[in-house]
């Protein structure tokens, strides 16, 4: 029944690009590389520690469970954030087409040594979205008699989430992270998300202003976040459902809402965005500036501004859909 | 000087648990020091379940019940009071954690789900998927970021300070800066978690797990119980010792050797795979002893006949496991699985409370040896013993916290830890901290692994001191204070060879085979002569001196462990 | 899968959903695309009833909207018989997005094809979904396509760009790497361009962020031209037209933001393949451009 398993084992003498800085000693970070045979079946991790057993016992990483759960060896391998311990780094020096492979710290957090972060600026700002608990008496008893009932359904519209091991690649391939300090980053709007559709939870609203005091609607939805998570968690679809949490709560005043609610009333009415008047609906008064400029563009053209859009024929059949939606979004709200 | 009411040594589940109870009493300065960031822990790779007799799932499971199968898993070496209050605070604990918000899977009736575990004669395993671990700690990390409790995070503790009577601190590295610190503390609570890496490299523990709070007491001169205990789980990946959990034969995984065979028919004909974890441990080693495992030594788990919706659904992360650390999908083909050093049944040696002989000098968790797991642990025993201890021993602390004054500290408290960072730095040879590791972790893999024997011990012995005096001879050649990692591997190095000796010495001495220790040239159990704990003190000439103390034995009479 | 049986007449045809990124002045890609395809025989057929894809952002309010609303899409190309082709790196993303989440969730399926029903539309899920990239890379072939170069540009400097959405998350495609993709430069390849490798080119333009942060868009669509300025490009060719509207519409504010003050051309794909096709630029309608293509093309 069984087979004998005979894998097949390949090695590669490759040269390993490693990131080095010591505050103190070094001026700026520089390159190292080192030279070793990758086997099959290595992984990024096992490399950097036989670099550190062997070679040279001063390269500093962080590392514990190598079992890819505590989330601390995260580094940028060729661009990538990834766990190097779950990191095979044959398939990269294959895919790649050359026998070196880069191996950074990861980006936008201050570098302590090394390949070591320090991951405080991200837990800072994860505190801030309150990301734990707050019972709602009407579900969770005042003693420790029984445990609250849950059903499966309400587990599910978060459980993935728990997922999350802290790891920070998502924030280190964030494209806002990366031009604002002030943006919370996927991680901490993905765990606000997680407690405010808990049922235990009673403080939904104080997260939905926390996370848009950091950016919610910020996320430019380039969906690195979901590309780089190791376990994942799809961050980037977190933030959206935070967001329509935000505007089911009634947040309509904020331009990202705004936008929002155009997008879905437009494609109802008219089929299409009506992307010439967008600026004004988002930022209202404020908008018209951009508007002057796009109908003076089109006029330099000899093109006739227009201010409205044609309608999609298709917007017939979406104006039924969006009926039809309504009636089984009603229906599952009065039977919540 | 840094001061804090209550000190806690750890981050894992039984550290948090404290440092929030603690928290939670204002009046209190409370801190915890550890060497990673909490949610890094090796609570977090816990995968199968956590125990309690909830009834559930099975409503005629009692905490009587579950008591029993403790002792009894055990191999009757458990103190039975400890074991009773663990059994019995089960059901609380596990609430509390879930109405501080913890996803445990739920039943269809909303309730907290529970699963067939190793050794449990009921089902009480309470479980989220294949990571309860993970979740538990990530809820206990998060309630303590709402209760404000104070991290040091990535802060290594060297050694305990006392006055022979009662705490008076503790000596702390701060890995980033590479300063040393002295903190008073009117109580300590060790929780570090275990020493499974004396193994080094046939193991499911993290690097870091390297019985450093066991070792530092020991050091300070605490007494150790039953050391010699360490369990082998049954199903750990061939290349790396990564933890297969339990609950793949929970959910129905089967055990096969090399022929094919479902070989448990021979070792427990009743629970088959689910056998306690010890004894499947054993099974496996005889299997490939007797020439009848794999061409690496290994034997296999199969689940492939569990079909790819319920592997999905249960063992999502077992799967990816075995993908990207044995390039095997066990949704198509077997697993290659050996035996790894996974737990460590003995620790710091405590009290029901987790007081050790030393006022306001507490441990808890898989560091704390009380002893409730006694000879073998069941598997979802060790998640329930963190927070149950780890609540008792944040409570007690908190009381004796209360009611104490600070002691005045010891004149020049680094001067220990200098001195053995300087020996570090300024070593003579060209001993790597990788050479002496690796040949540690052959030497107790070969000497006193699952199989052990007076020759092979003796032997340990031996090549343990000399691995000891290749260890005086080390020397660090990264001079940086800053982030210094390979000072730290090898402070973690010296706690590990302290432990071994221990490890070695208590299996020699103890002549008998019971739960997880078994002897070839004793393979029966001995309660005539050995229902004792092992216990270690350090001795004048820094070599382990032993005793003997009784079991509690106070509700069920030691039986033939059969399954 | 579809086939593309009725049409024998050495052409490939596709369902041609154009999205809603072609108004105001970019509204003259609906001939020029049809145009340019032409030139490596391909029509396209503009699904009679398609609706805005609702870039994702429909899912703020609504996710069964979004997906019942594309599924009907998609529907419209299955009817036809025909691969479903789009233009535009979002309108694939969200829509193969929708057509991978409704292929794993049979409950969902049922529920969207209730409400499609009663307009009498069925949704299969079984259109091949393609975009630009593909099209011309694989379908087309780059043998092909270099049969129809008349007018090689080489020596040009180019920085290629991709944008995000054709590339992340990863299992929104089957046809390349998302890590490391390399049909645009395939293409380009073939026109006869040099490629230059620039550090921004895996960065994010952050067309999607305009409205409501304008502020944002402008640094991230400074910082990618500023990338590539730096390896002293000519030219930078990107295929997707929304990253286009960026990188080229909101060129002027965002160096002026950053305190830059060069000038970067930017063409969209299809755009660089007509004229490496033979078409002139005054059939490209160059001079629509924000930023002057001063590059003899």
């Amino acid at each position: 029944m069984t087979e004998k398993i005979t894998p097949k084992r390949e090695k590669l003498l490759a040269n390993l690009r490693v990131q080095r800085y010591t505050p103190g000693k070094d001026r700026v970070p520089y390159f190292d590389n080192f030279k070793m045979d990758v086997e099959t079946g290595m992984t990024v991790l096992e490399a950097l520690r036989y670099i550190k057993d062997t070679q040279d016992g001063s390269l500093t990483f962080r590392a514990f469970c190598r079992s890819a759960i505590c989330g601390s060896c995260t580094v940028v391998v060729n661009g990538n954030p990834v766990l190097a311990c779950s990191t095979q780094l044959m398939p990269i020096l294959k895919d790649f087409g050359k026998a070196s492979v880069t191996i950074t710290p990861l980006q936008r957090l201050p570098i302590l040594r090394d390949l070591v972060v320090d991951i405080d600026p991200v837990i800072e700002k994860l505190a801030k979205m309150h990301p734990y608990l707050m019972e709602n008496r009407d579900r969770i008893p005042e003693t420790l008699e029984q445990e609250s009932l849950m059903s499966q359904k309400e587990m599910a519209e978060f459980n993935y989430i728990t997922d999350c091991i802290l790891c920070s690649a998502c924030f280190s391939a964030c494209s806002t992270v990366k031009v604002d300090d002030n943006y919370a980053g996927p991680l901490t709007i993905a765990k606000a998300y997680r407690f405010s559709v808990d049922a235990r939870d009673s403080f939904r609203g104080m997260r939905i202003q926390a996370a848009m005091d950091q950016g919610l609607w910020s996320c430019v939805q380039c969906r690195k976040c979901i590309n780089v998570c190791p376990k994942d968690t799809r961050p980037a679809d977190s933030i959206r459902h935070m967001r329509r949490i935000a505007i089911d709560d009634g947040i309509h005043d904020t331009p990202g809402s705004r936008r929002a609610k155009a997008y879905t009333d437009d494609v109802e009415k008219i089929g299409q965005v009506n992307k010439p008047m967008l600026p004004v609906v988002v930022h209202a008064t404020k908008g018209w500036a951009a508007i002057e400029e796009a109908e003076a563009a089109l006029a330099k053209h000899g093109l006739e501004p227009t201010r409205k859009v044609c309608t999609l024929p298709g917007q017939e059949g979406a104006a039924k859909i969006y009926a039809k939606v309504r009636e089984i979004e009603k229906q599952n709200k009065e039977k919540a | 000087m840094l001061t804090y009411d209550v000190l806690i040594v750890g981050s894992g589940g039984a550290g948090l648990y404290a440092a929030l109870k603690s928290r939670m009493e204002e009046d209190l300065q409370v801190a915890v020091l550890t060497k990673v960031y909490p949610t890094r822990s090796h609570t977090s790779a816990a995968q199968g379940g956590v125990n309690a007799a909830l009834g559930n799932k099975d409503a005629t499971d009692t905490w009587q019940d579950h008591w029993f199968d403790t002792v009894k898993g055990s191999d009757y070496l458990a103190d039975q009071d400890a074991a009773e209050l663990m059994c019995r605070e089960a059901p609380e604990v596990i609430r509390e954690m879930e109405h501080w918000g913890c996803p445990f899977d739920r039943t269809e009736d909303g309730k907290i789900a529970q699963r067939p575990f190793g050794g449990a004669s009921k089902i009480r395993a309470c479980y989220a998927a294949d990571k309860i671990g993970h979740v538990m700690l990530h809820t206990l990390y998060e309630q303590g970021i709402r209760h404000g409790v104070n991290y040091f995070n990535e802060w290594m503790t060297l050694s305990l300070l006392h006055d022979g009577q009662r705490c008076l601190g503790v000596n702390a590295l701060d890995i980033r800066s590479g300063k040393l610190h002295t903190i008073q503390a009117k109580a300590v609570i060790l929780a570090t978690g275990g020493y499974g890496r004396v193994y080094w490299n046939r193991t499911s523990n993290a690097y870091g797990n390297t019985g450093d709070g066991v070792a530092l007491a020991y050091r300070a001169g605490l007494p150790l119980k039953d050391i010699e205990f360490v369990q082998f789980h049954p199903t750990g990946l061939r290349r790396t010792g990564i933890l297969m959990s339990e609950g793949a034969r929970g959910e129905g995984g089967y055990l096969l050797n090399a022929l094919g065979e479902r070989f448990m028919d021979r070792y427990a004909p009743e629970k088959m795979e689910l056998g306690p974890r010890d004894l499947v441990s054993r099974a496996i080693e005889t299997e490939v002893r007797e020439g009848r495992g794999g061409p690496d030594g290994e034997v296999f788990l199969d689940v492939v006949h569990l079909g790819k919706e319920r592997i999905l659904e249960r063992l999502p992360q077992i799967r990816e496991l075995c993908c990207a650390f044995e390039g095997v999908d066990p949704l198509k083909e077997p697993i290659p699985i050996k035996p790894t050093a996974h737990y460590s049944m003995g620790g710091i040696s405590t009290d029901i409370n987790g007081l050790t002989p030393i006022e306001g000098v507490y441990a808890a968790g898989e560091s704390g040896c009380v002893s409730v797991h006694g000879a073998n642990r069941l598997g979802g025993n060790s998640l329930l013993d963190i927070l149950v201890f780890g609540r008792r021993a944040g409570n007690h602390a908190t009381e004796y916290a209360r009611h104490t004054d600070i002691q005045p500290m010891h004149q020049n408290p680094l001067e220990p830890a200098e001195t053995c960072i300087k020996a570090l730095m300024d070593g003579d040879s060209e001993e790597t901290i990788a050479d002496i590791r690796r040949d540690l972790g052959n030497l107790m893999s070969k000497k006193a692994g699952i199989y052990r024997n007076a020759v092979d011990l003796t032997e340990g012995q031996a090549g343990l001191a000399e691995l000891k005096a290749r260890y005086k001879r080390l020397k660090i050649k990264d001079k940086s204070p800053i982030f210094n990692t390979e000072l730290t591997t090898a402070l973690e190095l010296g706690n590990l060879l302290d432990l071994a000796e221990i490890v070695v010495e208590g299996a020699l001495v103890r002549q008998e085979s019971r739960g997880s220790h078994y002897r070839e040239d004793f393979p029966q159990r001995n309660d005539e002569d050995w229902l004792v704990h092992t216990v270690a003190l350090i001795g004048s000439d820094e070599h382990p001196v032993l005793h003997f103390e009784p079991v509690k034995i106070t509700q069920f009479q030691p039986e033939a462990r059969t399954y | 899968m579809t086939e593309q049986q009725q049409y024998n007449d050495g052409k490939l045809h596709y369902a041609f959903y154009s999205g809603c990124c072609f108004q105001g002045t970019d509204a003259r890609f609906f001939d020029i695309l049809q145009q340019v395809f032409d030139k490596v025989d391909v029509e396209l057929h503009l699904i009679p009833d398609a609706v805005c894809c609702g870039a994702g952002v429909i899912e703020e309010r609504s996710e069964l909207t979004s997906l019942s609303i594309n599924a009907r899409n998609m529907a419209g190309a299955e009817k036809m018989g025909l691969p479903f082709y789009t233009p535009c790196s979002t309108c694939f993303n969200v829509i193969s997005n929708v057509q991978k989440q409704l292929g794993e969730d049979a409950k969902l399926f049922d529920q969207v094809n209730d409400i499609l029903a009663e307009d009498g539309i069925e949704y299969k899920g079984d259109c091949k979904l393609t975009h630009t990239l593909w099209m011309l890379a694989q379908d087309v072939g780059l043998s092909k396509l270099s049969e129809r170069i008349t007018n090689p540009l080489n020596g040009i400097r180019v920085a290629s760009y991709y944008g995000c959405h054709t590339r992340n998350p990863a299992d929104i495609q089957q046809y390349e790497s998302s890590q490391n993709p390399t049909s645009l430069e395939d293409i380009l390849k073939v026109l006869g361009v040099e490629i230059v490798d620039y550090e921004t080119r895996d960065d994010c333009c952050g067309y999607h962020i305009n409205w409501p942060n304008n502020q944002l868009a402008q640094k991230m669509t400074g910082s990618v031209l500023q990338g590539a300025h730096k390896q002293n490009v000519d030219l930078m060719v990107t295929s997707c037209p929304l990253c286009f509207k960026n990188l080229d519409g909101v060129q002027p504010k965002a160096l002026a933001a950053a305190g830059q003050d060069f000038q970067l051309p930017v063409l969209f794909l299809p755009e660089l393949v007509g004229l490496a096709c033979g078409m002139s630029s005054s059939d490209m309608k160059l001079d629509f451009h924000s930023v002057p293509v001063n590059v003899r093309l």
